[in-house]
């Protein structure tokens, strides 16, 4: 990336774009006035450039990919100028294109790759249909575009046939994805945009997409213009990045620059708050406040209601693009853009007085044994047969396949997985949500299920288990019952649990523990519905919900990941502070281990790793980030994106020797990864690894022979070079 | 950090909602949130203010804005009006009260002209829609609530409580619907009490609307908010019908609606074959005497037929409207909107369809 860079930069001819836009500007005329969703961004696309764009959700970004393909939707206004310059022959003003004209530019020209994969394929449509009809519909020839379309597929780490014969819904997501990006590049683009092409999917695939991406860029001279909210994914990739806030551009830069040099206040503060592997968990901070209403930006800088460094000018001036250093590639929408790096400095000694309450927490106590004990859980789905399928077995998936795991009081696990691998299947059974088909789980030493069934000895009632063991969900609008207020919703577990309280004193209950997570003026907030809050909102009234149990254990699935990249920070930090306040553990859920390190390390809590339905190492972060034992953990740690200040390269080779996850309904024998194990030998495939000792650190364990170093299995043959 | 608190803009801290973490006193010291107790104060004229606001004024208002539920109801309260109001207005008619077959606009004393035996059909009408008004309300409340009912709760607790209510629900499904009323109807000693002729007639219409909800709770079920009252261990009633029910209201009032719609036109047709036992002339009655009085071959007596026939289908269209625009009422984010407490406070709230330049391009 490093070199790609450079010689774009020394390169004279590199000033070649191959879209110009100016002054592009999208307008909404709403009821509560105008909007303006995208506000005069002007920028040139450089020909064979990976353009990174980031920003947060109703930063603009996505309109800005709308607007570049003249897809801007009704009643949506698009003013400006957008300019293609094709290789050879007359440069395009796409803005004057008619109905035939665009449909031809923008397969053929410009492509487009969406986020959401699923609802881009016709379910009821195999592949090839997709393919076929893409190319006939634009006059290509069929025969030739099939050929590319599985020359494509197979660049994408596929097998075409299988791909090209399958319906949708027989692929994985990551599959649609790459299929989805095979497609867009059936007319041979020049330009690729991606809208978030990778959020919907597991890290290793994400890193694994990315990188194939650069590979398909090479190959196919393509210009991308990628974009994300994930600053570090683009940043492994990108060769210039611009940040967009409040609708405009505010830093454009080559990547190295902006991640050395970030000049704008909010680049930086963005910076700091995105949850990463290498910095100190004291350095990470949220971003204070919201972003702006479209109808409703503030005058002069838009980021000065947030910014630390704002005066009377920038709430008078808008602030125009200040170049930042030499090179004059680098610009930064701020009048104060040279104080920016000292008053918030990326690493420094933060006043210790703010983390000193976090920096103590309690840790779980183990003294009085365990508080749930899972014990070779297993839980099995039948998945239906087929219509008329009565003689073939039911296919079984294994979701959770023999995990055993203790959960003390105080306590913190994180599990983390590629999505499908059952962790969090095993995190409801953990909280007695889900009746596992093999195994026991018990709390405080009593079998919950077979309490539930027979009413045990006595000595503890169902009802008691069921208050103590809670979950929040990953997506908290669903989470909460779209119909009923705020103050409906929460009075439920007080009705059922304090029955002593009257209405005025649950209301008042309520509108402390509001405020308390920063929900002011909490009157207010208890008589709306769910729809009228911000997912951050939603997301700390289904945890307050679950507090107000007063539980023991709560398992938060994916807690953070339905939120913005600056808010997950500030959840996280709340999460620990109400566990210190109410005495809880957690069972969390998670797919980044950046977040699962952040939650981990403030708490003295334990991650453990789970793949196809096992749990094949666990320890605490420092082991796990720092030393990981299983082939798995360091894959997932190559594919956690990290924000190298340095200026770095992408961590080296993929550690996968398979892109996508085996087939759950049929596991791979012996241990379930060597299908992937860049390590794996012979006896691997037949033999089962038990979770042993992994390091001389407390409660570190793994599940691989690589670990006991007098297992046969270095003897056995390798089997990875296939 | 607190320099920069000091350099902000002190309007700041209202605007942000997301601000307020950092106020959080450190450490978990002093009041847990447990300890608190009352001093919110809630009085009586607040709570029923609310509750006014929620189930009275925000419903008006809604409705008020949309053409097709103004329709419907005005028809509808017509119809309630003349069942209620209308029935003194008008007095009751009796044979040879006026001339035989009179047209309508003929003379004023019989508006809507006569019938072979002299009887003022206007009157005759007005009478008739109580009793008819009667069997549409327990027909369609029958329905929904039995329908509604069965299907939520075979849904939700599915095993053996599904596989019995699914059973009997597919019983009624397979009844055979117009034999089985016109037996059920000669069998019982039911004497023309509309309310019960009303029950009689939807006796085979619930099953389907059963099957239907069931199958839509299978899914609501899985739905993360259902799965959180169940962890804080809300009894599966309450889930039911607090939880998943609302979430279905649109379809059960369409249901209801279609269900009342169904009542009148099987009354209709089942008075006119002379099927179901009456006390008073009501709209079905009279088509049967007029096909019996020839009135479709008897020049001039067209009128005798229209009457009841136009009370039908104004009923039946009041009612379409209505149900279609019903849906509306149970929408939070339209009902949010007309909540007088609420829009003024929202004046600055980013409104959920358009909030969100992202979730305009996903969808496109
Ligand atoms: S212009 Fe002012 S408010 Fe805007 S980012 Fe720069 S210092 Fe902050
Ligand atoms: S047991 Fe073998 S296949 Fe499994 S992780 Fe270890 S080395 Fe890889």
């Amino acid at each position: 990336m490093t070199t790609s860079q450079s010689t774009y930069l020394d390169d004279p001819t590199a000033n070649d774009p191959v879209m110009e836009i100016r002054n592009a500007t999208v307008r909404f005329g709403m009821e509560r006035g105008e909007s303006r969703v995208l506000d005069d961004v002007s920028i040139d696309l450089e020909r064979n450039e990976i353009f990174g764009v980031v920003g947060e959700s109703g930063s603009g970004k996505s309109m800005l990919a709308s607007a570049l393909l003249d897809a801007v939707v009704e009643p949506g206004v698009l003013d400006g100028s957008i300019t293609y310059r094709p290789q050879s022959g007359e440069p395009v003003d796409v803005l004057e294109l008619n109905k035939n004209e665009l449909r031809q530019f923008r397969w053929e020209e410009v492509a487009m790759v969406f986020q959401g994969a699923m609802s881009s394929f016709n379910p009821v449509r195999k592949i090839d249909t997709h393919f076929i009809e893409t190319l006939t519909s634009h006059d290509y020839d069929v025969d030739e575009g099939m050929e590319r379309a599985r020359q494509l597929i197979s660049d994408l780490y596929m097998d075409p046939e299988r791909v090209l014969d399958s319906y949708p819904h027989e692929l994985s997501g990551g599959m649609k994805q790459r299929t989805l990006i095979a497609l867009s590049l059936i007319l041979e683009p020049d330009v690729l945009v991606m809208d978030e092409p990778t959020a919907a999917l597991d890290l290793l695939m994400q890193r694994s997409i990315v990188s194939l991406i650069e590979e398909i860029k090479e190959e196919y001279d393509l210009t991308i213009l990628f974009i994300t909210h994930d600053l570090p994914l683009v940043a492994d990739l990108a060769d210039r990045i611009a940040v967009m806030y409040a609708f405009e551009f505010i830093e454009l830069g080559p990547t190295a620059e902006i991640l050395q040099h970030a000049s704008h206040p909010y680049t930086r503060l963005l910076l700091k708050s995105t949850p990463n592997l290498a910095s100190p968990i004291e350095a990470m901070r949220p971003i204070e406040g919201s972003a702006p209403d479209p109808v409703n930006v503030p005058s002069g800088c838009s980021f000065h209601l947030r910014c630390p460094l704002a005066d009377e000018q920038c709430v008078d001036v808008d602030p125009r693009a200040y170049p930042v250093g030499d090179g004059g590639d680098h610009v930064a929408n701020c009048h104060y853009w040279e104080d920016a790096p000292e008053t918030i400095p990326m690493t420094e000694e933060w006043d210790v007085e703010g983390i000193d309450a976090i920096d103590s927490a309690p840790g779980p106590s183990r003294a009085d044994g365990p508080l749930v004990s899972l014990e070779d859980v297993e839980v099995h789905f039948e998945k239906e047969g087929g219509f008329l399928d009565f003689f073939s077995d039911p296919d079984t998936v294994q979701a959770v396949d023999g995990i055993s795991l203790d959960i003390y009081e105080n306590d913190v696990v994180v599990l983390v997985g590629e999505s499908g691998c059952g962790k969090t299947t095993f995190g409801k059974t953990a909280v007695g949500l889900q009746e596992p088909t093999a195994g026991s789980v018990k709390y405080k030493g009593q079998d919950i299920w077979d309490l539930k069934r027979t009413g045990g000895d006595g000595s503890m009632s169902f009802d008691a288990v069921r208050r103590a063991l809670q979950i929040v969900h990953q997506d908290p609008g669903s989470a909460l019952n779209a119909h009923r207020r705020v103050g409906t919703s929460l009075e439920v577990p007080l009705k059922r649990w304090n029955p002593e309280l009257d209405g005025n004193d649950r209301k008042s209950r309520i509108v402390s523990l509001l405020e308390h997570v920063g929900m002011a003026p909490a009157e207010d907030y208890i008589d709306r519905y769910p729809h009228q809050l911000s997912g951050g909102e939603q997301q700390r009234v289904a945890l307050i919900r679950a507090m107000l149990m007063n539980p023991d254990l709560i398992l938060a699935d994916e807690p953070v990941s339905a939120l913005d990249v600056s808010l997950r920070v500030e959840m996280m930090d709340l999460m620990i502070e109400l566990q210190e306040q109410f005495d809880t553990s957690y069972l969390f859920v998670s797919h980044d281990l950046s977040n699962a390190r952040y939650i981990a390390e403030k708490t003295g809590g334990r991650i453990g790793v789970v793949y196809l339905g096992e749990l094949v190492e666990i320890g605490r972060p420092e082991e796990i980030i720092h030393d990981p034992q299983h082939p798995y953990t360091q894959a997932l740690r190559w594919a956690t994106p990290e924000l190298d200040f340095e200026g770095g390269g992408m961590g080296g080779e993929s550690p996968v020797r398979n892109i996508d996850v085996p087939d759950p309904t049929n596991p791979p024998s012996g241990c379930r990864y060597h299908t992937r194990c860049p390590e794996a030998r012979e006896v691997c495939t037949t033999e089962h690894p038990e979770p042993r000792e992994a390091s001389a650190a407390d409660f570190h364990e793994a599940a691989c022979f690589r670990t006991d170093e007098r297992h046969e299995y270095w003897q056995s043959p390798s089997i990875t070079d296939d | 950090m607190t320099s920069d608190r000091d350099r902000t803009d002190p309007g700041r801290a209202e605007k942000s909602h997301e601000s307020a973490v950092s106020t959080i006193p450190d450490g978990g010291t002093v009041n847990t949130p447990f300890d608190v107790v009352s001093e919110y104060e809630e009085t009586r004229r607040d709570r029923l203010k609310k509750l006014y606001d929620t189930y009275v004024y925000a419903p008006i208002s809604i409705i008020k804005r949309d053409w097709r539920a103004r329709i419907g109801f005005a028809i509808v309260l017509l119809y309630v009006f003349t069942a209620t109001v209308g029935v003194y207005l008008i007095e009751p008619t009796h044979v040879t009260e006026g001339p035989g077959l009179a047209k309508p606009f003929e003379t004023w004393e019989y508006p809507l002209g006569t019938d072979d035996m002299g009887r003022d059909l206007l009157s005759s009408t007005v009478h008739s829609t109580s009793e008819i008004l009667k069997m549409i309300l327990s027909g369609g409340l029958f329905t929904v609530t039995l329908g509604t009912t069965v299907g939520a709760l075979a849904g939700y607790k599915g095993g053996v409580v599904d596989t019995v209510l699914s059973s009997i629900t597919d019983v009624f499904i397979n009844l055979p619907g117009l034999p089985t009323v016109m037996v059920l109807a000669l069998m019982l000693p039911i004497t023309g009490n509309p309310y019960l002729i009303g029950v009689l007639l939807t006796i085979t219409a619930w099953g389907g609307l059963a099957r239907a909800i069931r199958s839509q709770v299978l899914t609501l079920r899985q739905e993360p908010f259902v799965e959180a009252a169940r962890s804080m261990g809300v009894p599966s009633y309450e889930i039911v019908f607090k939880d998943i029910v609302p979430h279905l209201m649109p379809f059960v009032v369409i249901n209801l609606t279609n269900a009342a719609r169904r009542v009148i036109f099987s009354a209709a047709g089942l008075y006119f074959l002379g099927v179901l036992p009456f006390r008073n002339h009501n709209w079905g009655v009279t088509l049967n005497l007029a096909y019996s009085g020839g009135a479709h071959y008897k020049t001039g007596a067209l009128h005798w037929f229209l009457m009841p026939m136009i009370a039908i289908t104004g009923i039946s269209i009041g009612l379409i409207l209505l149900g279609q625009s019903l849906d509306r009422v149970f929408n939070p984010r339209v009902r949010a909107r007309h909540e007088k407490k609420l829009a003024e406070s929202q004046l600055d709230e980013v409104e959920p369809e358009d909030d969100d330049s992202e979730t305009m391009i996903g969808a496109a």
